[in-house]
């Protein structure tokens, strides 16, 4: 018993290693041969190998065995789906792209090009991948599957229109629905020209920051209502070119020197290559307080991500130049913003993320010149047609002069927390309740404060 | 090897050896049965379709468990479908990760509500697992378009010659036309529309 199983153990699989004999049995041989011809028939090489060689181990002369051992054996240095597989295993996308493309141009195996699709959407080739997916989507057994990725492609050239009609085709296949149903929502707020809005109201405990604050007074609240409106324009999809821009006004109810209102508008580039890709944007933003001309800024921005498997970091850079009107004008000066990222799925329905943050503000004015810096973690979770986010952030900001005026170099420590339920309501619209909160802590005990500011808002967003 | 693996053949061995058949076949089941320790699932399957053909009826289960560890869903199915209710909670269990694979989930949710505690802790903990992941997905009212999909997968492997499997996709459809209208019923105001237009 152990030595034929040692045998197998050894070569089992291989159809062109040596037969060893073992002694005659012509009626397993027969039984081996029969399942060895079955295996091939369903397309399972290696069982099919393992049932001739015991075959011919048992009937040295069974000349069907030995035939087709060595077809097996011939060909298989020469399948190129074998090697897509295994160079699929081994993480050579690329590799694995260019064995499927050779198998389905061989024979026209809709699995290869399936899976050569798949390898090419990975890659970022996506001319590449949709010809291949195109061709596994004639195939009905892989209909499905090939839509899927065929959506996914018509999301990331940003046709949100055609990116949701191929999703809900994968649908059909149950296995794929939710994903498919799920991603085909989000293509309806996805395309080449993006439009959304926002209706938000809440209320805020401590709008004028205080015990103390820099007005020296007490904490007062407050309710507020929001709107803003965005508009995004990418002609060539998730690469290339984009413009945006973008308005909010924020009201308080009775407060009103500290409505907020605001415009910005951007233009930026994105590449994208494979699992990688890098941004760079320019942008300018315009704000006023209480009805008054308040900031202009300049911002410079380049980021850059990598994902592997079910994990990706992201590095960001960003330069402001600001200059504050009036009252304001000694915050005016350079602020820099860079943070590295790392997000993990730690399953299909939870993506987990961490990020250390560092900031300088060389303001015209040395004692508001300040650095900062600290963690952040954030979690996202999927709940059917919901969204739960948690954000905890804690930052260390050190000024860099000695005030006169507070008697004291200041130095702060903020605690962020921030949470949100998103629900899509319909396919374009979403309702939203939130809450974040900050507990500042300052050795200038008049700048210690609490803030909580729960809000519910509606959102619109349109893809075309 | 994984501590459930090792479990699993153990079992597989020591219910071959407690139903040892007289004849050849009982060498081939045994071969199958340290292969399939082993984790070699396709000499494990090799093993156990000749010991079928050798006349143990009992193989058939054993290769439809290895057929399962190859991701050979539809071909495991169909391996159970022929062998008949042998009533091992193994047979059971991997024939319930057939159907699941498969995408026949009323068919693995019911075999896996079936165990109950004949299979073990280890087995039963998995078995829980599998159903709390199926309950979601069992508990809201099919869509039409789902319907229409495994009634042409039916034709589809009826087409084939499949007859067996055919069958399983066909009953599968049954099954969850009948919760569809369960649901419904139970929530009449619940959104009836296919999601798809389907």
């Amino acid at each position: 018993m152990l030595a034929p199983l040692l045998s197998l153990a050894l070569a089992a699989m291989d159809p062109c290693a040596p037969v060893e004999p073992l002694p005659p049995d012509p009626a397993a041989a027969q039984a081996y041969r029969a399942v060895g011809d079955s295996e091939l028939a369903a397309g399972a090489r290696d069982s099919a190998a393992a049932a001739y060689r015991e075959a011919l181990a048992r009937d040295p002369v069974d000349a069907a065995s030995r035939a087709a051992l060595a077809r097996l054996c011939a060909a298989r240095g020469e399948d190129p789906f074998q090697e897509g597989l295994r160079k699929l295993d081994a993480e050579d996308l690329a590799g694995a792209a260019r064995a499927f493309e050779a198998a389905f141009a061989a024979d026209g195996s809709a699995p290869a090009a399936l899976l050569g699709g798949i390898a090419r959407y990975e890659l970022g080739d996506d001319a590449s991948a949709e010809r291949l997916l195109r061709a596994a989507e004639r195939e009905p057994a892989h209909r499905e599957e090939a839509r899927f990725y065929l959506g996914l492609v018509a999301l990331r050239a940003g046709d949100g229109t055609r990116a949701a009609s191929l999703l809900e085709g994968a649908a059909a296949n149950p296995a794929l629905a939710s994903p498919a149903l799920d991603l085909a929502r989000l293509a309806r707020r996805d395309g080449r020209l993006v439009l959304s809005f926002l209706a938000e109201s809440g209320w805020d405990s401590n709008v004028n920051l205080g015990p103390g604050g820099p007005e020296g007074v007490a904490p007062r609240s407050d309710g507020t209502a929001s709107l803003s409106a965005s508009a995004l324009w990418r002609p060539r999809g998730a690469r290339g070119p984009y413009l945006r821009a973008g308005g909010l006004w924020h009201e308080l109810a009775r407060l009103d020197a500290y409505d907020l209102g605001g415009v910005e508008a951007a233009a930026g580039w994105q590449l994208r290559a494979g699992n990688r890709g890098a941004a760079a944007e320019y942008e300018y933003a315009h704000r006023a307080l209480g009805g008054e001309d308040y900031l202009g800024a300049h911002r410079l921005l380049a980021s850059g991500w990598l994902r592997r498997g079910r994990a990706a970091v992201t590095g960001s850079y960003a330069v402001r130049f600001e200059s504050y009107a009036g009252n304001w004008s000694p915050f005016s000066g350079v602020l820099q913003r860079a943070e590295a990222r790392a997000s993990l799925d730690a399953t299909s329905r939870l993506r987990l993320g961490v990020a250390y943050a560092g900031a300088r503000d060389a303001a015209d004015e040395p004692v508001l010149s300040f650095w900062e810096h600290g963690p952040r973690a954030e979690a996202r979770v999927l709940l059917g047609r919901a969204r739960l986010g948690v954000d905890l952030g804690l930052t260390f900001r050190s000024y860099d002069a000695f005030d006169a005026a507070l008697g004291a170099r200041r130095r702060d420590t903020y605690l962020d927390g921030a949470t949100f339920l998103e629900v899509d309501l319909a396919d374009r619209w979403i309702a939203r309740a939130g809450v974040v909160g900050r507990h500042a802590l300052s050795n200038v005990d008049a700048l210690s404060y609490d803030q909580v500011a729960p809000s519910v808002a509606i959102g619109y967003t349109l893809g075309r | 090897m994984s501590g459930v693996v090792v479990l699993q053949a153990a079992a597989l061995a020591v219910l071959v050896a407690a139903n040892a058949p007289a004849g050849g076949a009982e060498s081939h089941l045994l071969a199958g049965a340290a292969h399939f320790r082993a984790e070699r699932y396709d000499a494990a399957l090799v093993e156990f379709r000749v010991a079928e053909k050798l006349g143990e009826p009992e193989a058939a289960g054993y290769a439809g468990a290895a057929l399962v560890k190859l991701d050979r869903f539809e071909e495991a199915v169909e391996t159970f479908e022929t062998a008949g209710d042998g009533g091992l909670p193994l047979h059971d269990y991997y024939r319930a990760l057939a159907c699941y694979g498969a995408r026949l989930y009323t068919c693995a949710d019911r075999l896996l509500a079936g165990l109950g505690d004949r299979s073990g802790p280890r087995i039963a903990e998995q078995a829980r697992a599998i159903r709390a992941e199926l309950a979601p997905a069992l508990a809201a009212a099919p869509s039409e378009t789902t319907l229409a999909w495994y009634r042409a997968r039916c034709q589809a492997r009826r087409a084939e010659g499949r007859a067996a499997l055919a069958a399983a996709y066909c009953r599968e459809a049954d099954a969850l036309a009948t919760r569809a209208g369960t649901t419904r019923a139970a929530d009449p105001d619940g959104d009836v529309t296919p999601r798809n237009g389907g």
